[in-house]
């Protein structure tokens, strides 16, 4: 029992209510205590460190051993707690991770929906040059395909080259629906030589330096990007759909851009890439704990540059509002 | 097929507009001020959007009410001014040192838009805090650490013996520096521990991931961003005064603040601010383009800084983010 060493998520939050209830939240889930568990757990959480054995929480707390283990292994079950020295040397299968990558992403990616970026389009009150930067930056993102993808197929395992060669043939030339729509406002020379913001840069130079070192990693990462797209299904469509209804609505220079993001949503769903990760999944050997934590830190890390680069148009746009970003000459600065 | 003015004209990058009391702007150039009337500025707002538009001069005089001789008379005066240029006299080629004398031109101006964001208003105006000034400081470890990313691999790509030397004496003087930062860190009361298993913020990442890029792509590009860093500690007159009225306002410890003077005393010393003197001192003739391509890494690198800066406000100013960001850990979180 000594060698039980529960930790309390890092990320979940306890929250006390009234009549010695209290409630744990974490990653969107909440698991809620009363009476006698809920002060149990109250006393245990200064020892809920990973740091002592449920023998000494016992002993410190002056509780039954036996109390604490039943209480800990329900909140483990539920995900709140983990337990330090559980599962070493314990391998998971790929399909065990594409289970955890997506509970954890859809936690990951609530920033992002959530960033005020989308309600200024939504309600007309973006800049011209924050509506024109989002075209130019999502072009550039896709454009980076041909960065990324190509290097993760050049540095790919033997199991995920099949899938990578895939995938970059498939979708390199798809930067070239976003040109498309660009054009219909600047001449095509201009954009091939703008320059991304630097938020966007960033982002593709992850998923590169990724792809460069962990093809496994970079494409659990990469799965989370294609996890904001448009699946297809009604929910997806209903509100991208609105979201390019007030975009046409105003900024109605903006209609070939948008027609080019739904070609490009039209050209995505066709691919059926939407199993490709699990498949990916299902071909992998077994994961060390290491290769877990190192995938699922690409993965968070994937997410976090996602939200810079939605923050970086938002506020660097609002605050150097000149578009297209052409590149300096001799002359221009 | 016309003409349209983006192939005849270059605009100048305007480093700040400022309303002028009364009526009209004033616009700061890297080597002059403009003083524009309202109704001048507001052509000159239009003629700039239009420039790198798809219409023909003609179409363009049109939008503004004016014939095609009118435009070319607002065109002329704007030339005249030094906000437009015309495309043809970018010169086709110039020296190394020519390249440098130019750069050393711009240099206060990009300098002055890298650190143009409010970060630095707040820190000194005391509307900053102790904690936002030590999240700085470990991006600012984490970046410096970050520099065995990117500069022995500036070493590996360049190709002439003598820039490869210049680049590795660099890196040979520069590769420890980050033990200042953690010095600092510790006198703040971090734990070694926790500085050296943190993770950066993005944009932290993105700065060293955009270096690394400048390396494999260019190395005279590499060497305007190590330059433009370099520009960045030079001037003890300039950062002093943060440092200390830092101190004062956030009561910081004397030993957080000393290794910081120490490491910006090392970069005089070793005089690495000539070191791009030296290095296009070796180069006879660069073609426009390449010179283009050049400094548009170095005006990419500002406003990567500036982008950082924003990261570390927007992040470290939420009091429940974790400091110093542990890395994920499927046990923990």
């Amino acid at each position: 029992m000594e060698m039980q060493h529960p930790v309390l998520k890092r990320t979940a939050k306890v929250v006390h209510g009234k009549n010695d209830k209290l409630a744990i939240q974490y990653m969107g889930q909440e698991v809620t205590l009363e009476g006698a568990a809920a002060k149990l757990f109250d006393k245990m959480l200064p020892f809920l460190d990973g740091n002592t054995g449920i023998g000494g929480i016992a002993e410190r707390i002056s509780e039954s051993p036996k109390r604490l283990q039943s209480l800990t292994q329900q909140l483990g079950k539920t995900g709140v707690l983990g337990f330090k020295d559980a599962d070493n040397g314990e391998r998971i299968t790929g399909e065990q991770f594409y289970e955890i990558h997506r509970t954890y992403v859809n936690d990951w990616l609530q920033p992002i929906y959530d960033h005020p970026f989308w309600e200024r389009v939504v309600t007309g009150k973006a800049t011209r040059a924050q509506v024109l930067g989002f075209a130019f930056e999502k072009y550039h993102y896709i454009e980076g395909a041909f960065e990324h993808m190509a290097i993760a197929a050049a540095n790919a395992t033997p199991e995920m080259m099949p899938h990578l060669a895939r995938h970059f043939i498939e979708e390199y030339n798809h930067g070239d629906i976003y040109r498309k729509g660009l054009q219909s406002l600047f001449p095509n020379d201009l954009i091939l030589r703008a320059q991304p913001l630097p938020s966007t840069r960033a982002l593709v130079n992850f998923l590169s330096e990724s792809a460069a070192r962990n093809s496994f990693g970079y494409y659990a990462g990469n799965e989370l990007l294609q996890m904001t797209e448009n699946t297809g299904e009604d929910t997806d469509n209903d509100s991208i759909n609105d979201f390019y209804d007030a975009m046409r609505k105003h900024y109605p220079y903006t209609d070939k851009v948008i027609d080019a993001f739904i070609a490009h949503t039209n050209a995505d769903q066709k691919l059926g890439h939407e199993n490709v990760f699990l498949e990916m999944c299902q071909s992998i050997p077994p994961l060390t704990r290491t290769e877990v934590d190192d995938a699922l830190n690409i993965v968070r890390s994937m997410a976090e540059h996602l939200y810079l680069f939605m923050d970086g148009i938002d506020t660097f746009y609002a605050r150097f509002p000149t578009i297209p970003r052409a590149p300096c000459d001799l002359l221009s600065e | 097929m016309a003409t349209t003015l983006g192939q005849e004209f270059g605009i100048r990058r305007v480093y700040d507009a400022t309303p002028k009391k009364g009526a009209g702007v004033s616009l700061r150039l890297s080597d002059r001020q403009v003083e524009l009337g309202t109704r001048e500025f507001d052509l000159y707002e239009k003629v700039s959007e239009r420039v790198p538009g798809i219409r023909s001069q003609k179409e363009v005089a049109a939008e503004l009410g004016m014939d095609q001789a009118g435009l070319g008379r607002l065109l002329a005066a704007l030339q005249s001014a030094g906000l437009v240029y015309r495309a043809d006299a970018v010169p086709a080629t110039l020296s190394g040192i020519e390249l440098h004398t130019l750069f050393n031109k711009i240099l206060p101006s990009w300098l002055d838009e890298a650190f143009s964001h409010p970060f630095w208003e707040r820190m000194t105006s005391g509307k900053g805090s102790r904690r936002m000034y030590s999240g700085w400081l470990i991006e600012l470890y984490h970046y410096t650490r970050n520099a065995n990313r990117h500069m022995p691999l500036s070493c590996a790509y360049a190709h002439e013996k003598a820039i490869k030397n210049m680049r590795a004496k660099h890196y040979a003087e520069e590769w420890n520096h980050y033990h200042y930062f953690l010095k600092a860190l510790k006198a703040l009361g971090f734990s070694e521990d926790s500085v050296i298993k943190s993770v950066p913020l993005p944009m932290s990442l993105a700065l060293s991931n955009f270096m690394r890029q400048a390396a494999r792509d260019d190395i005279l590009a590499y060497s305007i961003c190590s330059a433009v860093l370099e520009g960045t500690t030079v001037d003890r007159g300039a950062y002093n005064p943060y440092y200390e009225t830092c101190a004062k306002l956030y009561d910081l410890p004397a030993e957080s603040i000393a290794p910081i003077y120490a490491h910006l005393d090392l970069d005089v010393q070793y005089q690495h601010s000539d070191l791009f003197l030296d290095i296009l001192g070796k180069v006879d003739s660069i073609p426009a383009a390449r010179a283009g391509h050049i400094l548009d890494y170095g005006h990419q690198l500002i406003e990567h800084i500036w982008l950082w800066t924003d990261s570390i406000e927007k992040y470290y100013g939420v009091e429940s983010n974790p400091m110093p960001r542990p890395a994920f850990s499927k046990l923990l979180d």
